[in-house]
């Protein structure tokens, strides 16, 4: 990560409320030149708000929001012709074809990229005749990608790009963003995926009910935490939790969606204490496993509940 | 600009691969041609033409040349009257002309030599054959009858035909409809805008365009622009169907009729604009439509002539802006009668245009 020089975005305090929902309630971060930040969170954290606020497709209620060091509300003329935007939803012209509507996307900018080198560069120079009504959703993520790059943008946005993408397709994206990186692009992207941000990002901020909870990097996050491993194991009736939080080893224990999750100074120990207390309790621990925490624990633990509810 | 006829042409690639907008821009319209066309031609005797007739002289010399009309009598019905009485029933229809046999005529022999009298005959110039059928006829029967009066010794007199116009609602059935049908294809083109434009908000398009340096009057510009172009298509094929199947004659005036095109069509393109700022789903949107042009069409007089209709509808119609641009390309194009007066036709598309369009402007939402 090269963080040199000014950042690309810089947002202070910013707020959108939709008459009661607070949408975004007072968000700061920034950016710098050549990152890839991610924001992680549930369905309605205020993702999509906040990133549509950047692009200048929504105006805040409050705060200060700036890109490339000028303020959105004020220069949204010279700011669109320097970012890429990808939108949440898939959003296109259904009877054109892949290379019309790159054509035609790269004609309202100044300057843009030659169609050839983006359908290359997203891997679908097979469907370049196709409308785009009939690619299948992983191409037409990635044609939405490349509508995003035909500017050769310096920033570019990216909003939930892997949702609803079955795996190989996610796997081709994050190669796609990967390869944005390397070009010294900066990347601002959305997700609900937490193994899509410790793939993906540099830094992310953990967002829910429109504020930022946490932000570092991926082991930041997770060391400010959880100096523990983690124990887990299937368990469909509830388990006593004051009794789980006595064995040893153990500093905390939660139970979700029938799996109990018990972090662990000790794990040897940990096990030893859970194997007794299944004989006592006339209980199998199904599918017990060890493993360090995740995002996906750092979020627990910020919230209370799992990520993916 | 170069991004303005990009737009459109995407705009215009758009529709001309989505075969139900291609069925209703073009081929419905071509359809209710061909087959009214096919419903109404052939109507009617077409051979023999029925002219008024209004003998002002009473005298035996008119008697005479009432008689030298019997040499027509194979192409020329005549139906004698009073002025009044054959004028009217010339703008109903009943007669394709009247020709009238002026007062003194009995003493054109003993009349100033060189003063011409005029025998009138009514025209409507849209008619051409009937005009060019009535027209040879008088003018054989004048010429015979100066000769005969000279010949007899009298003095050299003259009588010529003096041709006036006068509209006549005997227009072909055919070629009433043409315009009407063009008319309902621009309110059709107009309204039905609203669809994609529902549609295009409804999946982020237009959302996704905002998202990128383009001006948003280009994007609406570029809508304007594509209907406008299909509008003038529309016209093209239609009118030209009606010429090609069943010989109907554009007599008006073609700047007029091509200005009433436009102001149709951009009225009704407002009134697309407005339905879709009101509109938040496709389906609503298909739906809606359907309801606002299908009274449009079968109240505003397009597909029977105003006169006939019954009173309350006609009360109705007068609301109802196709009724005016029907009328006004009806009359630019064929020399139809008119329901309004063309500048009130055009000042009330006009009208529609700007309400339209200023409320369009206040509640379009873009997302
Ligand atoms: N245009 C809007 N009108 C009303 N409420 C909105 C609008 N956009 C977003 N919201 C609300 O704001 C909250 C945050 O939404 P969003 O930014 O889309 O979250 P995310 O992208 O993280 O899922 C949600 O509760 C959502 O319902
Ligand atoms: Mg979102």
């Amino acid at each position: 990560m090269t963080q040199s020089g000014e950042p690309v975005i810089r947002v202070n305090d910013l707020k959108k409320h939709y008459g009661d929902v607070k949408a975004v309630d007072g968000v700061t971060f920034e950016v710098a030149r050549g990152e890839v930040f991610g924001m992680l969170g549930p369905n309605g954290a205020g993702k999509t708000t906040t990133i549509e606020v950047l692009e200048g497709l929504r105006s805040p209620d409050s705060g200060t929001v700036e890109v490339f060091g000028l303020d959105v509300c004020k220069h949204p003329g010279s700011i669109k012709q320097r970012i890429g935007v990808q939108l949440q939803s898939v959003s296109l012209y259904p009877r054109l074809t892949v290379t019309e509507l790159i054509d035609l996307f790269g004609s309202f900018f100044d300057h843009h990229v030659p169609t050839k080198q983006l359908i290359d560069a997203v891997d679908l120079g097979e469907r370049a005749k196709a409308y785009s009504m009939n690619l299948s959703g992983g191409q037409q993520q990635r044609l939405s990608i490349a509508l995003a790059l035909v500017n050769d943008p310096d920033l570019v946005f990216l909003d939930e790009p892997t949702t609803g993408l079955d795996p190989q397709a996610r796997r081709s994206l994050w190669d796609l963003v990967k390869g944005l990186q390397e070009k010294g692009k900066s990347v601002m992207l959305t997700t609900h995926y937490m193994e899509e941000a410790a793939e993906l990002c540099d830094r992310v901020a953990i967002m829910d009910h429109g504020r930022i909870l946490e932000m570092g990097t991926v082991p930041e996050l997770i060391g400010r935490r959880f100096k523990e491993r983690a124990v887990f194991f299937d368990t469909s009736p509830k388990l006593p939790s004051e009794k789980l939080a006595q064995l040893g080893g153990v500093t905390r224990a939660s139970q979700e969606d029938g799996q109990t999750l018990l972090y662990s100074k000790d794990v040897p120990a940990t096990i030893g204490a859970l194997l007794a207390m299944a004989d006592e309790l006339d209980f199998q621990p199904h599918n017990l496993g060890i493993r360090q925490a995740t995002l996906e624990d750092v979020f627990l633990d910020l919230t209370g509940r799992a990520l993916r509810d | 600009m170069k991004t303005l006829l990009g737009l459109t042409v995407a705009n215009l690639k758009g529709l001309t691969r989505d075969r139900a907008a291609l069925f209703w821009t073009f081929f419905f319209p071509v359809m209710f041609v061909l087959l009214f066309g096919v419903l109404f031609s052939g109507s009617g005797d077409s051979s023999k033409i029925t002219v008024g007739y209004v003998d002002l002289d009473q005298s035996a010399a008119s008697a005479q040349v009432r008689a030298d009309f019997a040499l027509y009598a194979p192409i020329l019905v005549l139906q004698d009257g009073s002025l009044d009485a054959e004028k009217a029933a010339m703008q109903n229809g009943d007669v394709s002309a009247v020709i009238v046999i002026p007062a003194g005529l009995g003493n054109v022999a003993g009349s100033t030599p060189g003063r011409p009298l005029a025998m009138t005959i009514y025209i409507d110039p849209s008619q051409s054959q009937t005009t060019q059928v009535v027209q040879g006829a008088v003018n054989g029967v004048a010429g015979g009858y100066s000769m005969a009066v000279a010949t007899n010794g009298g003095a050299p007199a003259l009588i010529v035909a003096q041709p006036q116009q006068l509209s006549s609602t005997n227009i072909s059935t055919v070629t009433y409809l043409v315009p009407s049908i063009l008319a309902m294809a621009l309110m059709q083109l107009g309204v039905f805008a609203a669809v994609p434009l529902v549609q295009q908000r409804e999946k982020g398009i237009l959302k996704r365009m905002g998202a990128t340096p383009l001006e948003r009057w280009k994007l609406v510009a570029s809508n304007i622009l594509l209907r406008l172009i299909v509008a003038a298509a529309d016209t093209v094929l239609i009118i030209g169907v009606g010429m090609a199947a069943f010989h109907i004659q554009i007599v008006g005036n073609l700047v007029l009729a091509a200005g009433f095109v436009f102001l149709g069509a951009g009225a009704f393109l407002a009134l697309g604009f407005m339905l879709a700022s009101f509109l938040k789903t496709e389906e609503q949107a298909t739906g809606v439509v359907q309801v606002v042009q299908m009274p449009l069409m079968f109240l505003s007089g397009i597909f029977f002539p105003f006169n006939f209709m019954p009173d309350f509808m006609r009360s109705i119609a007068r609301l109802l802006p196709l009724t005016y641009l029907g009328d006004g390309l009806r009359q630019s194009m064929v020399n139809a009668p008119q329901v309004a007066p063309l500048a009130l036709d055009a000042a009330i598309l006009g009208g529609w245009l700007v309400v339209c369009l200023a409320i369009s402007a206040r509640s379009f939402r873009w997302e």
